[in-house]
This record gives structure tokens, C-alpha cells and sequence, in this order.
């Protein structure tokens, strides 16, 4: 166990840096339970613990990859390119979301073609992932955090791990609650709102843990 | 201002670079190139194009593989033995698959693309159907509800085919319907007119291509159906023949006797044709003509709910509670049955209840 | 909410021209979830469930189709006309299959009442608590059908 104390500098690129960033991401920061990102495909897609799943997996992936090259474009040409009087802050909103739309197409058609085995359990899901905004968040605050190269690889694939975590435990609470008696009136979104808001109480225990 | 053209031109490029990459992605990941398709190992090689399903690649080289639900994953009806190259099974496939068929390798043609080169084995009969444009000679009113179409073929203008088999008539997009569908109707005419196809057709509420033929089609139209399908025809036996069929039912049976007459056949044979009210019985004077210069036929409409007052001397009651009164005694018998799942579940009951043996009754499982 | 691509590829499937000429949503607007959800809490006012009333219904059928087309009583106040349509519908629904074509008219005597149902209509209802769209041909509202079958007592 981890006890570091609050906004603790520690030497970057170590691999002690590299387990606070990933712990961080997946559960003290966690994108759904503890910033609300994503929530559609969390409410839509968690009723069955098969597609949560595969949906979970299909954001980890994209997350982790579209955080890393989000990484590259912001550090590496943006803020170069600040010399020249190009507002990073203001296009990398723009930009991030091209980078995340291309790379979904992209991954769609190379899936398909390499493995189709892996198409059909997870591909389904990727055109849903364009707009699920867990994965622009991750960028943003990868950038907030001002986190580069190995860092924010760790921290995309940290923040994706946190989301499949959650909507696994929500599929799993569905299943459960398909046989109990749900008032009417709160049964579908309203009880699933009810759970996710319970679940992240159970999450700010890991508040005290770390701090990034 | 030189700020803002320089960050609307770097978004822009960035932009334009990404577009490039996912163009150049698609035309080498999606593109499958050319694939052969080898059919029932070797008796047919095809140089197809990949990339499309493979129910429309066959029907774009010739071999029409049924289907009822147009390619959209539905209905399992375009099932094809994939021994080679198919891939693994999809989830559209895995639910309208039994385990034994998809240990078997049959998969759901139109749920599979082709991407790359295959080896399939579909049934032989298939290989000789072809699809054929017609132009509708005569529609004509046989009841209420039931219409005769009579299409003249323009190419291929000559049609094979033995009766009790079936065409898929193709309904295209009108008012009602987006997109061009098929509905599989059993060919009406004997095989000795094979330069002419008829179809009785009975209108479905709410049918796509019955809808179609009754409100819409006329007289000098052209069409489209492919065929023929079906493994449903008589067999070389002389034993006595008992045929069930009802209302559009009738299509299979006006075709068989009507070539018997034609090839001087005489094999005894009991026709029992169940409606509900007078109105629904057609043909009537043809096939009393038919019974007298053929004295091995025998025409038996029954009529289970007749109005009053409604002017018949034919049998009354459920056509398979006459078919019970009329066929007595022993003997060798087959059964010919043409209708709907019930009413052929009932007739099959009934002959079976007579003595008929299980294998001795064919119907066709299409419909 | 967004819908899961399961349900688009279903709703798309109801829509008319694509299994039958009318589809099964008719010219309701509201979407697949909340027909089926609006029509369930229907069901549950009348202490009813869908597979009661669907067997209710699929009895009724079965005598109607035995009776070969003419007019039959399936119950105390019940007629039921049988007729019969060739060939095999797909249910919109994924890895169901295909199911016979062919609608069973039922007439209430006391009300004058019809009601038209098939095959595929009463298993929708008996699997997926789906009545149809407003506007369909053979969607008939819960509580009305539960009426003519003479099932449940209307809330208060």
C-alpha cells in the first residue's frame, strides 16, 4: 500500500511515479465515479456484464493509445509551435477530438481486417467510443497535469482501467437488481443513477490515498 | 490576424493529414482485392471482388442463394456450407445457428464477408437457377382476394423447371417499400409452357409484395424473380395420390395436373381442396372439365363455414375431416400437401391416421 | 439517451418496408424502450403478466387455426376467424428466427370489440413484452386485451 503524503513530487519517469499515476487515474481520480465523464455508454451499455465488458476493454484501448498521441501532438507541436503565436490552449480541443475521431476509424478498419475474432467482441463498440467524453477528458487532464511520454501513456491506460472497472461493477449491480423491486417510478436511469451516485461514495475512500 | 490564420492553418492541416492517413488506411485495410470462390469442390470457380457479403457476391455472379429477409441477418434462410476461409462465426450468425450446424461449418451467408479466397458447398440444385425478366401478360381476379399472374419470360426466354418448385418474384422499392424484396410463390403453370410462368398469389394485409401485385402492378409491367427452388414434386411411384391444398395452395397441384395431362399420365389421384365459403373456391369449372376427361382425378372442395343460404352441393366441413370420411380401406397411398404450417400439421395427421407412412408425405417445407 | 447499437439495429428492423409493409412501430414516435416500458406498467396495474396473456392469446390462435378458417368460439363471449397467409415472417428481434404468417381476427361479443393478433405478434408479447407501436396493425393496448381475455382487475 501507497501512503504518500499530498501532491508529493516524485522523481518523474521512476517507476514509483509511473504506480501513483496509475493508481491515481484508475481509482483515487476515477473518470466515471469520481468526474462523472462518460456516463451515456455507462448508463446504455452496463445492463449486460458481456457487453460492459467488451465496451470496457474497447475503452481502455482507445484511451491509452489516443492519450499517448494526444501527448505527442500537444507537447511535441503545439507548445513548439507557441513561438509562432499558435494558442495551444485554445486548439487543443479541436484537435485532441480530430486525433480521437481518426484513431477510432483507423483502429475500426485495421480490427477488422487482422482479427476478426476481435472485431466482433470488441469493434461493435468503438464507433460508440467517439463520443463517449471519458476519453477527451483523459487528454484534458493529462494536459492539466502537465504529463508527457511514458507518464501519460500510464495515465490514459490508468484513467481507461478506471472507467472498465466501474461499468463492470455496474453491469454486475444490474444483474442483480433485474430481481428486485424497484419502485416504478425510478426503475431504468433512475435507479442506475441512484447505484453510480453509492458507488462513488464508496470511491472517495480512496480519496486520502494520493494525490497527483 | 497572422495569429489567426496561422492556427486556422495548422487546425486545417492537422485536420487534412488525418483525413489522408484514414483514406490511405482504407484503401489498403478494406480493400480485400480479388478472391476466389470455389463451389462444391471445383464444379464451379467464381473471380469475385471481396469486401461485400458473400450472399450478394453469389447473386452477383448468377447463383441466387434464397433468402427472405433481403441480406439483413433475419430470417437463416441463405445458409452455405463454408468449408474454407470463412472466418470465425460472428454474433449476427452464432444465435440463428444450431451447435451441430456451425460444427458443420454452415454459416449464414449473408452475414459473412468475403475477404478472402473460399471453399463452399451449397446444394447442387442451385447451380441451375437463374434469374429471369418477364413481362406480365395477364393478371386476372380468381377470388376476393386471390389474383392469377400470367408473365411471359423475355430473357432467358425459356424456363426448366418441375412442378411443385418455386419462384422468388422480386417486389421493387414503391411507395410503401424502400428497397427491392422477394417473395417465393410455387410456379402455377405446367413445365411444357416454358416460355411462360404463372403465379396465384393471395393478398397478405400488410404484405410488402402482395401489396404491391394487387394495388400496383399491371398488365405490360416488367418483373424480375429468380428460380427454380424447391425440392417439392411427384414422385415416379404408381400408388394413389391424395392432395391437401387450399386457396393459393392450389398453385403446385395446377401445375402437376395439368402436366399430367399433358404427358397422358394416369395415376389415380384425389384433389381436396379446402375453403371456407363459397366465394373462396376458384377453378371450379376447370377442374370438373379436368375430372371428366381424366377419369383417374377426382376434384373434392369442401367448403368449413358456408354462409346460409349459399348455393352448394359440395362437401361441407374442415378438409381434413373430409379427407377422414373419403379415404377408407387399405392401400398404398402418398400424400401431396400445399398450405400453411397448421393446416399441414392437421392433413398430415389425418393421412397418418389412414394409413399413409410418414415418408410417403412430401410438402414443401418453404412455405 | 443514447440508444446500444442492439437496439438501432432493431428499431431499424421494425421500420415499415423493411419485415412487412407497415413495420411494427406504426406511427408511434416514442422509442422501443419506452413503448415497451409505458405498455408494461399497463400489464402491472392489471396484475397480469405478459406470458399469461400471451398463452391466453396463442390458445385462442391455435383453436382458430384448427378450425381451418371458419368462425370459432374460444371462449365464453370469444369468436376467432382464422385466416391464413403462406410464407414466413423474421422477428425483428436478433437470432429468433422466423415465424409463420397468417392473422387470427378475434371478435368480442358483448363489446363488438376486434382484435387482430399472429404468431410472431404474440410472441413479441410473451418475450419481450412488446405490444407494437401505436398506429400497428395488430397492436392492441394491454388493457384492452386483457379485457377481452378477461384477465386481472383494473387498479382501484
Amino acid at each position: 500500500m501507497i501512503l504518500a503524503q499530498p501532491a508529493t513530487q516524485i522523481e518523474p519517469g521512476s517507476a514509483l511515479n509511473l504506480m501513483i499515476i496509475l493508481i491515481t487515474a484508475t481509482l483515487t481520480e476515477n473518470m466515471l465515479l469520481t468526474r462523472f465523464l462518460g456516463m451515456c455508454p455507462f448508463l446504455s451499455i452496463s445492463r449486460q456484464l458481456k457487453s460492459a465488458f467488451g465496451m470496457g476493454l474497447a475503452v481502455v484501448f482507445v484511451t491509452t493509445c489516443t492519450c499517448f498521441l494526444n501527448s505527442l501532438l500537444y507537447w511535441h507541436v503545439l507548445v513548439p509551435l507557441e513561438a509562432y503565436g499558435v494558442p495551444a490552449e485554445s486548439l487543443k480541443l479541436i484537435l485532441f477530438i480530430v486525433v480521437i475521431a481518426a484513431f477510432v476509424q483507423f483502429m475500426e478498419m485495421a480490427i477488422e481486417r487482422v482479427s476478426l475474432g476481435l472485431y466482433f467482441s470488441l469493434g461493435v463498440f468503438l464507433p460508440l467510443i467517439t463520443v463517449n467524453c471519458a476519453i477527451l477528458g483523459t487528454s484534458l487532464f493529462m494536459i492539466n497535469k502537465s504529463l508527457a511520454g511514458l507518464d501519460a501513456l500510464v495515465y490514459g491506460f490508468g484513467a481507461g482501467l478506471g472507467w472498465m472497472i466501474a461499468i463492470v461493477l455496474m453491469a454486475g449491480i444490474r444483474q442483480r437488481l433485474a430481481r428486485a423491486r424497484v419502485p416504478e417510478a425510478l426503475e431504468g436511469p433512475g435507479i442506475t443513477l441512484i447505484v453510480a451516485g453509492i458507488m462513488a461514495l464508496a470511491f472517495i475512500i480512496f480519496q486520502g490515498m494520493i494525490k497527483l | 490576424m497572422l495569429q489567426v490564420l496561422i492556427a486556422t492553418g495548422l487546425v486545417l492541416a492537422i485536420s487534412a493529414a488525418f483525413a489522408a492517413v484514414l483514406l490511405v488506411a482504407e484503401r489498403y485495410l478494406v480493400n480485400y482485392g480479388p478472391c476466389k470462390i470455389d463451389i462444391n469442390d471445383g464444379t464451379r470457380e467464381l473471380d469475385v471482388r471481396g469486401g461485400d457479403n458473400l450472399l450478394m457476391t453469389l447473386k452477383g455472379s448468377g447463383i441466387f442463394v434464397p433468402s427472405a429477409c433481403g441480406g439483413r441477418g433475419t430470417c437463416a434462410y441463405c445458409k452455405v456450407r463454408i468449408l474454407d476461409g470463412g472466418g470465425p462465426v460472428g454474433p449476427t450468425e452464432a444465435p440463428l445457428l444450431t451447435p451441430e450446424e456451425i460444427e458443420s461449418n454452415v454459416r449464414i451467408s449473408c452475414q459473412c464477408k468475403v475477404r478472402n479466397d473460399l471453399r463452399i458447398e451449397i446444394p447442387e440444385s442451385l447451380l441451375s437457377v437463374r434469374e429471369y425478366r418477364g413481362k406480365v401478360e395477364r393478371i386476372r381476379d380468381l377470388t376476393h382476394d386471390i389474383k392469377e399472374l400470367r408473365i411471359k419470360l423475355v430473357e432467358p426466354e425459356k424456363i426448366k423447371f418441375v412442378s411443385g418448385q418455386y419462384v422468388q418474384l422480386e417486389a421493387p422499392a414503391y411507395r410503401d417499400n424502400p428497397a427491392p424484396v422477394f417473395r417465393a410463390y410455387s410456379i402455377s403453370s405446367p413445365p411444357h409452357m416454358d416460355d411462360t410462368i404463372e403465379l396465384i398469389i393471395r393478398l397478405v394485409p400488410g404484405g410488402i409484395c402482395t401489396t404491391w401485385v394487387f394495388e400496383l402492378l399491371k398488365e405490360g409491367d416488367d418483373v424480375k424473380l429468380t428460380g427454380p427452388f424447391g425440392e417439392f414434386h411427384l414422385t415416379d411411384a404408381d400408388s394413389e395420390m391424395i392432395w391437401i391444398a387450399g386457396g393459393s395452395g392450389m398453385a403446385p397441384f395446377w401445375s402437376m395436373i395439368r402436366q399430367m395431362q399433358h404427358d397422358g399420365a394416369a395415376r389415380p389421384c384425389r384433389y381436396f381442396f379446402g375453403a371456407v365459403r363459397r366465394r373462396d373456391v376458384f377453378f371450379l369449372d376447370e377442374m370438373r372439365q379436368l375430372e371428366q376427361e381424366l377419369e383417374w382425378f377426382k376434384f373434392l372442395p369442401a367448403l368449413s363455414g358456408p354462409e346460409q343460404g349459399a348455393a352448394w352441393d359440395g362437401e361441407i366441413g374442415l378438409i381434413t375431416e373430409v379427407v377422414g370420411r373419403h379415404v377408407q380401406g387399405d392401400g398404398e397411398r402418398e400424400g401431396y400437401l400445399c398450405g400453411s404450417p397448421g393446416m399441414i400439421d392437421a392433413s398430415i395427421e389425418v393421412l397418418k391416421a389412414k394409413g399413409v407412412s410418414d415418408d410417403r408425405i412430401y410438402f414443401d417445407k418453404f412455405a | 439517451m443514447k440508444q446500444s447499437p442492439q437496439e438501432a439495429r432493431i428499431v431499424e428492423r421494425m421500420q415499415p418496408g423493411v419485415l412487412s409493409r407497415d413495420g411494427f412501430l406504426g406511427s408511434d414516435r416514442r422509442s422501443l424502450g419506452e413503448i415497451i416500458d409505458t405498455d408494461r406498467s399497463a400489464l402491472e396495474g392489471l396484475g397480469v403478466t405478459q406470458e399469461r396473456l400471451a398463452a391466453r392469446m396463442a390458445e385462442a390462435l391455435k383453436a382458430a387455426e384448427a378450425a381451418g378458417g371458419a368462425p370459432v368460439k374460444v371462449g365464453e363471449h370469444l369468436l376467432a376467424e382464422h385466416r391464413e397467409a403462406m410464407g414466413r415472417i423474421p422477428s425483428p428481434f436478433p437470432g429468433e428466427g422466423v415465424f409463420r404468417k397468417g392473422e387470427v381476427e378475434l371478435t368480442d361479443e358483448r363489446t363488438g370489440v376486434k382484435v387482430l393478433m399472429t404468431p410472431l405478434s404474440i410472441h413479441m408479447v410473451a418475450a419481450h413484452g412488446f405490444f407494437q407501436g401505436r398506429g400497428s396493425r395488430y397492436r392492441t393496448e394491454p388493457v384492452l386485451l386483457c379485457d377481452v381475455f378477461d384477465l386481472g382487475q383494473p387498479a382501484k
